[in-house]
């Protein structure tokens, strides 16, 4: 389900569809719920940035987009305390293994957001004997950002998208992990 | 101007030398037998302090290495090049003589695949360690296997 033409949750993108029927759950959804409520408000990400776009990526930091204030926070740049981790750049192959392991460090609830061409499909470099083209080859990825580089404000988007995913329990991945 | 390099080269070489340049700036000389390099190093030490980069071009059969000094004191530099066969693809390493050879080397051995013997550590410098091929040679073609090689071992 596209969440960006979801037209039951008329009552505009800043509802939750979770907690309007939030009498009538079973016990397991409703931490579910309460805890993804929580958790979409709250992204750490870890800065994986490898080239262009992680210039973009930084934009997103600073003021005039400010993360900051959708919960996105720059602070830790440690992968285990994090919950998100921006991809942005491209990855070789030498480079996997390193971002597998950033990524294996993080605990669980993570999400990944692939930013760039370069993540999608490889990019300009998708031809290439030294690239992986696309990173959804070696991890799971929840939310894709095109462009050559995104925009900050497409960053911001992609924030409000996984957000959304989150709290709507559409990322099943670590829906058993509660229960 | 002819310069001092070269002149020693062509004294100590004779025949082994072949200068295509020599203005004292910027000359070009080719060494005819890959066994002498260490010992043109060793002379080219003299005067010239560093080795800038080291160039690799493939022209099926040969391989043409390309050598260029320079030092802190003039400008002039010096662009020394030894031809050798695809069946044989190795040469002395010159990283006892000059230090910043060494990552050099590892850079063509890496692209290339060209032996350099007596290097203090020969492996791969871009590429992952078990990286399959050397892909700037003529004959490399990027396959599939090639694409979609990550390194990983991946269980979903
Ligand atoms: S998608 Fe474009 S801007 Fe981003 S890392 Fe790749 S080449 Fe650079």
């Amino acid at each position: 389900m596209n969440p960006l033409d979801n037209k039951e949750n008329s009552a505009g993108e800043f509802s939750y569809s979770g907690l309007g029927d939030i009498v009538f759950m079973k016990a397991e959804k409703f931490i579910d719920t309460v805890l993804n409520w929580s958790r979409g408000w709250s992204l750490w990400p870890v800065t994986f940035g490898t080239s262009c776009c992680a210039i973009e990526m930084m934009t997103f930091g600073a003021t005039k987009v400010d993360a900051d204030r959708m919960g996105v926070l720059f602070v830790g740049d440690s992968p285990r305390q994090s919950d998100l981790i921006l991809v942005s750049g491209t990855i070789t192959k030498k480079m996997a293994r390193r971002l597998l392991n950033v990524y294996e460090q993080m605990p669980s609830p993570k999400y990944v957001i692939a930013v760039g061409a370069c993540n999608i499909s490889g990019g300009l470099y998708h031809d290439s004997y030294n690239t992986i083209a696309g990173i959804d080859r070696i991890m799971p990825v929840d939310v894709y950002i095109p462009g050559c580089p995104p925009r900050p404000e497409q960053f911001q988007d992609a924030v409000r998208v996984l957000r959304k995913l989150i709290q709507q329990n559409e990322i099943k991945r670590y829906a058993k992990q509660s229960s | 101007m002819p310069s001092k390099v070269v002149d020693a080269l062509k004294d100590s070489f004779k025949d082994n030398v072949t200068v295509l340049s020599d203005n004292g700036v910027e000359d070009v000389i080719v060494l005819s037998d890959k066994k002498l390099l260490k010992e043109a190093a060793k002379l080219i030490k003299k005067i010239h302090d560093i080795v800038f980069l080291i160039t690799v071009v493939d022209r099926n059969p040969t391989f043409e290495i390309g050598y260029v000094f320079s030092n802190y004191v003039d400008k002039s530099i010096l662009n020394l090049r030894v031809n050798i066969m695809q069946d044989d693809l190795s040469i002395d390493s010159i990283t006892s003589v000059f230090p910043s050879a060494d990552w050099e080397e590892r850079e063509a051995y890496d692209m290339f695949g060209i032996k350099f013997n007596g290097h203090p550590s020969l492996k791969r410098i871009l590429l992952p360690e078990d990286w399959p091929g050397h892909p700037l040679r003529k004959d490399f073609k990027v396959t599939d296997d090639v694409r979609n090689w990550t390194g990983l071992d991946l269980k979903f």
